[in-house]
């Protein structure tokens, strides 16, 4: 029973940890209606950033604030594009995204791993001071836990402010917030520079995490955390008292649940991706089904 | 409320399903993450088993295999490493970078014992300390320098195309220029940023004079490697290849590794782990001592080279008839 324990724990630390990057995509892409692929560049610039920073000594829980900033700069780099050079979303965030490329080799020289001896947020002293009892899977599983919980709760409470309500009135309303005499292309631009600072942390906590940092690593993320976003947001639909960001950090729990499935059946490796998508697809069609029975006993 | 439960149900039979996989009999497990489907990383792999089976053990009996391919995506790797170390795993084998470092890193916990293969630079990717140790795939340049020796007694310059942001070109030029001297040769090496730059090096190398080139596993000049040989054919300049693939296409000749024999050098360091000979933390990583001399005989003729009896015994004739 302590392997499937292992492999539980394993799977939601993965799962919270990519959560940050799914809440960063949730605020672009359902709130702002803003197809980001800064996320690709991103987050490794996140890991990148962090990954030098763990190299050169800094601190490793100030290498998540830093990591944090330069991902507000991706962002922000992204919203100006689009904003003030009036370059179309999907291609203000394409350029970002490629020029993070080079960017991210040129930050960190080239792929980079740090050593084992190197303390991380999983292993340094105050870190160790509160869980040292524990074994290092559930030291991962209680610091993404307390990232992933705070984030979200930040969030929530920040799209109560009237800033974060504009910021929800952007995607659905665009005539409110001219009506409001607001300017929506700032609003878009700070949607931008939040979503990618919490898409940078996560990079930040992978490079933790796995003690390295790739140039490829950041392929695929934007529809990781589009499909963590789909399928957080079906399945709690009709669950009013589910916070969006709740519904996101669940959707990618769920999400690295199937891969881990998928891995976990022995299936021949080309297989593995199919097997995924068929797993997401019942989730889904599940999720859906309940709502139809809600519709009809109401 | 009813769906909250249907929620968590949903999850747990997720999960649920996840453990199905584990094995429940005693025999050690070797978990193998190969990083993707790749020609040389396939041949590393079933090189691997072998070097087991060469050891004197037995599959099944001994060992149990649980092979996992993670399709190029460093995330998938690390929730392959993962579920090595919750079935506790008697050793994991990760090909390639990305494979092994997820391997290590899971293996920290219950400091499983990690092999890995098919990695240029071991130290660089900090895999060289700790419970951990395998075979580098570096390329074998004094290999490649005696061969050049050997077939172009006469020359005197070797000319070298390389990206400037490839880590691994500057390495391996770095240790070419070093090596070169005791060989009799000068390194005349030209850096490109891109790939459209690589034809126009090349134009720039042969006006220089130099009397062949040889190849590092450059992408970009491997990629464009067709037109650099029109230029090079057109000069009557042979170039040397650094593996197999490049020979087949149109290089002269190639002292490169074989990727089979790399694994099997890799399986038979796991299974000394396994039998307790020795551990992966006291093993120092190996760079392969086998190498193959591939020769692709038309281009040979074509550029009026002898091969001498000896290498001409031992060669692959790899050049596509």
């Amino acid at each position: 029973m302590s392997n499937f324990l292992d492999l539980v724990v394993g799977t939601i630390t993965q799962g919270l940890i990519y959560a940050l990057l799914s809440y960063g995509v949730y605020i672009t892409y359902r709130i702002l209606d803003f197809p980001d692929l800064t996320v690709d560049g991103s987050f490794p610039l996140g890991a990148a950033v962090t990954a030098v920073l763990l190299t050169k000594g800094l601190n490793p829980y100030l290498t998540l604030p830093v990591a944090m900033a330069v991902g507000a700069l991706a962002g922000l780099v992204t919203g100006l594009i689009h904003v003030k050079l009036k370059v179309r979303d999907l291609l203000a965030s394409i350029i970002t995204m490629t020029s993070l490329f080079s960017i991210n080799l040129q930050i960190a020289g080239s792929n980079l791993a740090i050593e084992r001896a190197t303390d991380t947020i999983f292993t340094a002293a105050p870190t160790m001071a509160l869980l040292g009892s524990m074994s290092l899977i559930y030291r991962k599983l209680v610091v993404s836990l307390i990232l992933a919980v705070f984030f979200k709760l930040i969030l929530d409470l920040y799209f109560n402010t009237q800033s974060g309500l504009l910021l929800r009135a952007v995607g659905d309303n665009t005539t409110l917030v001219t009506t409001l005499a607001k300017d929506k292309g700032s609003v878009k631009i700070l949607g931008l520079v939040i979503a990618n600072t919490l898409v940078a942390l996560s990079g930040a906590v992978v490079c933790h995490e796995q003690r390295a940092f790739s140039s490829t690593m950041g392929t695929g993320q934007v529809v990781f955390g589009l499909a963590t976003v789909i399928i957080g947001t079906t399945l709690f639909k009709n669950l009013n008292f589910v916070k969006g960001t709740t519904a996101v950090m669940i959707g990618s729990v769920l999400y690295k649940a199937c891969i881990q499935v998928s891995i976990s059946l022995g299936l021949p490796a080309n297989l593995l991706k199919l097997v995924s998508s068929v797993l997401f697809l019942v989730i889904l069609v599940l999720g859906n089904r309940r709502k139809s029975e809600v519709n009809t006993s109401a | 409320m009813k769906k909250t439960i249907a929620m968590v149900t949903i999850f747990a039979i997720i999960l649920s399903l996840a453990g199905c996989g584990r094995s429940s009999n005693k025999t050690p497990v070797i978990g193998i993450s190969q990083y993707g489907e790749h020609a040389s990383l396939d041949n590393c792999r079933e090189g691997f088993i072998q070097g087991l089976k060469d050891s004197g053990l037995v599959e099944n009996e001994d060992y149990v295999i649980d092979y996992q391919n993670a399709g190029f995506d460093d995330s998938i790797a690390t929730q392959i490493a993962q579920n090595f170390s919750a079935k506790n795993v008697a050793l994991m084998c990760g090909i390639a970078t990305p494979a092994a470092i997820a391997c290590f890193a899971a293996a920290e916990d219950k400091d499983i014992p990690v092999i890995f293969s098919a990695i240029t630079d071991p130290v660089k990717a900090k895999l060289d300390k700790g419970n951990i140790t395998g075979t580098s795939d570096k390329l074998p340049v004094d290999a490649q320098l005696e061969l050049i020796r050997r077939l172009q007694p006469e020359a005197k310059t070797i000319g070298i195309l390389y990206t400037t942001s490839e880590p691994n070109s500057v390495s391996s030029i770095a240790e070419y220029q070093e090596k070169a001297p005791q060989y009799g040769f000068t390194i005349e090496a030209l850096g490109v940023t891109q790939q459209s730059e690589v034809t126009l090096a090349a134009d720039s190398l042969i006006a220089k004079g130099v009397d062949c080139f040889s190849n590092l596993t450059d992408n970009n000049v491997v990629g464009v490697l067709s037109s650099v040989l029109e230029k090079t054919n057109e000069a009557g300049i042979p170039v040397y290849g650094s593996e197999v693939e490049q020979v087949k296409i149109g290089c002269v000749a190639s002292a490169g590794i074989d990727y089979y024999e790399l694994g099997r050098q890799t399986g038979i360091m796991a299974a000394k782990i396994l039998k307790g000979e020795a551990t992966a933390a006291e093993m120092p990583y190996e760079t392969i001592s086998d190498f193959n001399y591939y020769i692709n005989s038309v281009a040979i003729s074509e550029m009026g080279i002898k091969v001498p009896a000896d290498i001409a015994e031992k060669a692959i004739e790899s050049g596509n008839q």
